[in-house]
C-alpha cells in the first residue's frame, strides 16, 4: 500500500487524472473493507467523471451496487 | 447617496440637459445603474464564438458577478453562475475545455455541462455519496437567462425582462436582411480596449455622427457628415447610418463576400446601432462587428470587439487590414470618451446641452437612462 500511496501522491502532484483513476481503482480493488473500497471507488469515479474517462460508468455502477450512490 | 435630479434630461432635446455628473463619477449611482440598466435588461455578455466547441467554458466576471459561459454537450450555449451550490466556491477560474464534468476544486461536487449536479462525493460520509438531505435535482447550477442574437450572448440577470424577441423586436426587424449566417473572423478579428471612462460615454460617442469630421478626419474623403443619418428608436436603440460605405479591396481587386440576400439599399449603406444598454453593433454588406461594453466601475470600461464575415474562408490579409482599420477608428475615439470622463469632475458642469439637429441619438440614450433609473427609484420607494 505504501508503494501505491507514493504513486498516488505522484499522480496528484503531476495532475495526472488518468493515473489517478487507475490508481484509486487499484486501491479500491485491494481495499481491506467495504468502507475503504467505497472511499477509493468514489475517488476513482470523480476523477473519471472530471476527465470524461470511459471508466466512469463502470465505477458509478459499482458504487450504486454497493448502495453508495444512485 | 444624494438622489440625482433627472427632470431636465427627458425634456425635449432643444431644452434638455444631459445626465448629471454623478452618473459618471459616483460609485453609489453606478451601483444604482447596475440594477436599473444592466441587471434588469438584456445586456451583452460575450459572443458564442468564445465557446466554439462542446465543453468549452469561459469564466466571466460581469458587473462583479462570477458567470460561466459554456457550450454544453449538445451544443447549446449556456450561462451559469460560476459558483458551487455547496460552499460557494468558484468552479472554473480560467478558460478551458470541460472534458467530462465541471468538478468543484474544493470538495469535488460535479456538474454536467447542462448544469445538473451529477455527483456529491462523500456527502453522506466517507465513500457514501448520497444523503437524504441532499437532493441533487434541486442543486444544479444556477442558470442565467440568456439568448443569442447576431452571435452575441445576451443575458438578463434579473430574469424579469420581457422575452428577448419582444424586447428587441424593433432592431431585429430593422436588420432582418442581415439575419443570415455570420462567421467570426478568428483570433485576428477580436481585440479589447480598456477605457478610463464610464461605459455610457462609449455608448454616447458611438451613436452620433456629429464628431466624425473632427475625430475621424480620415473618413472625410469619402464619408462626409452629410452622408450620415440618425437612427432613433426611443426606449430601445439609437445610432447612425452612412450612405457611402466603401468596401475594402485587396491589391488584386478582391473583396470580402457579401452577406446573402441583401437588397440594393446595402450596396453603399452601413449602419451603427447602440442597442441599450451595452451592445454596439455595426453592419455592412460584407462584414459586421460587435462591441460589448463591460463596465469595470464608474470610471473604467473594457470594450470587447469582434468582427464577422459572410463566409469562413476570408482572405487573411484583407481580414487583417479590416481589423487594423477598425482598431484605428476606435482608438481615435479613446481621447474623447476619456476626456468627457475627466470633464465630469467639474462641479459646474450641468450635464451639457445637446445639438437639436445632431445629438438626437445621444439624447435618446440619456432619456432612456433617466427614464429607467427613475422607474427603478419609484419601484424601490414603493417597496419600502
Amino acid at each position: 500500500m505504501t508503494r501505491l500511496n507514493n504513486r498516488l501522491l505522484a499522480a496528484h502532484a503531476a495532475g495526472d487524472t488518468p493515473a489517478l483513476v487507475a490508481l484509486y481503482t487499484e486501491a479500491a480493488d485491494t481495499a481491506a473493507s467495504q468502507d475503504a473500497m467505497g472511499f477509493y471507488l468514489t475517488q476513482a469515479y470523480i476523477y473519471a467523471l472530471d476527465a470524461g474517462h470511459g471508466s466512469a460508468t463502470v465505477l458509478h455502477s459499482r458504487l450504486v451496487e454497493m448502495g453508495r450512490d444512485y | 447617496m444624494s438622489v440625482t435630479d433627472l427632470s431636465a434630461v427627458c425634456s425635449p432635446i432643444h431644452q434638455a440637459r444631459g445626465l448629471p455628473n454623478a452618473h459618471y463619477i459616483d460609485g453609489a449611482v453606478f451601483t444604482e445603474e447596475k440594477q436599473a440598466l444592466l441587471y434588469s435588461e438584456w445586456a451583452g455578455l460575450a459572443v458564442a464564438a468564445d465557446v466554439p466547441e462542446p465543453g468549452d467554458a469561459v469564466p466571466i466576471s460581469f458587473l462583479d458577478i462570477p458567470l460561466l459561459l459554456i457550450r454544453d454537450r449538445k451544443g447549446a450555449v449556456r450561462v451559469f453562475q460560476n459558483t458551487c451550490r455547496h460552499r460557494g466556491m468558484i468552479l472554473v477560474d480560467a478558460p478551458r475545455k470541460i472534458e467530462g464534468a465541471i468538478r468543484c476544486p474544493y470538495h469535488s461536487w460535479c456538474y454536467a455541462t447542462d448544469g445538473k449536479l451529477v455527483s456529491t462525493p462523500h456527502v453522506g460520509g466517507p465513500g457514501k455519496n448520497t444523503h437524504e438531505g441532499i437532493d441533487r435535482d434541486l442543486l444544479g447550477l444556477i442558470e442565467v437567462r440568456s439568448h443569442i442574437w447576431r452571435d452575441v450572448v445576451w443575458v438578463n440577470l434579473s430574469g424579469e425582462a420581457e422575452a428577448f424577441e419582444q424586447a428587441m423586436a424593433d432592431v431585429i426587424a430593422r436588420w432582418a436582411e442581415f439575419d443570415t449566417p455570420l462567421f467570426h473572423g478568428g483570433a485576428d478579428s477580436r481585440f479589447q480596449l480598456d477605457l478610463n471612462c464610464n461605459w455610457k460615454l462609449a455608448v454616447e460617442n458611438y451613436c452620433e455622427s456629429y464628431h466624425l469630421p473632427w475625430v475621424h478626419p480620415g473618413l472625410n474623403s469619402y464619408s462626409r457628415l452629410e452622408d450620415h443619418y440618425h437612427i432613433e428608436q426611443p426606449g430601445a436603440y439609437s445610432g447612425q447610418g452612412t450612405l457611402v460605405y466603401r468596401q475594402l479591396k485587396n491589391d488584386d481587386g478582391t473583396e470580402f463576400a457579401d452577406f446573402d440576400g441583401l437588397s440594393d439599399k446595402w450596396d453603399k449603406a452601413a449602419e451603427y446601432i447602440a442597442v441599450y444598454p451595452n451592445v454596439l453593433l455595426g453592419v455592412h454588406r460584407d462584414h459586421a462587428f460587435v462591441i460589448l461594453l463591460h463596465p469595470q466601475g464608474q470610471g473604467k470600461t473594457r470594450e470587447h470587439i469582434h468582427i464577422y464575415y459572410a463566409t469562413t474562408d476570408t482572405d487573411a490579409n484583407l481580414r487583417q487590414r479590416n481589423t487594423e482599420q477598425w482598431k484605428e477608428v476606435f482608438a481615435e475615439d479613446v481621447f474623447v470618451v476619456e476626456g468627457m470622463q475627466r470633464g465630469r469632475n467639474a462641479p459646474g458642469f450641468d450635464g451639457g446641452r445637446f445639438s437639436p439637429a445632431m445629438d438626437g441619438p445621444t439624447h435618446l440614450f440619456h432619456d432612456w437612462v433617466a427614464t429607467r433609473v427613475q422607474a427603478h427609484r419609484d419601484q424601490s420607494t414603493a417597496a419600502e
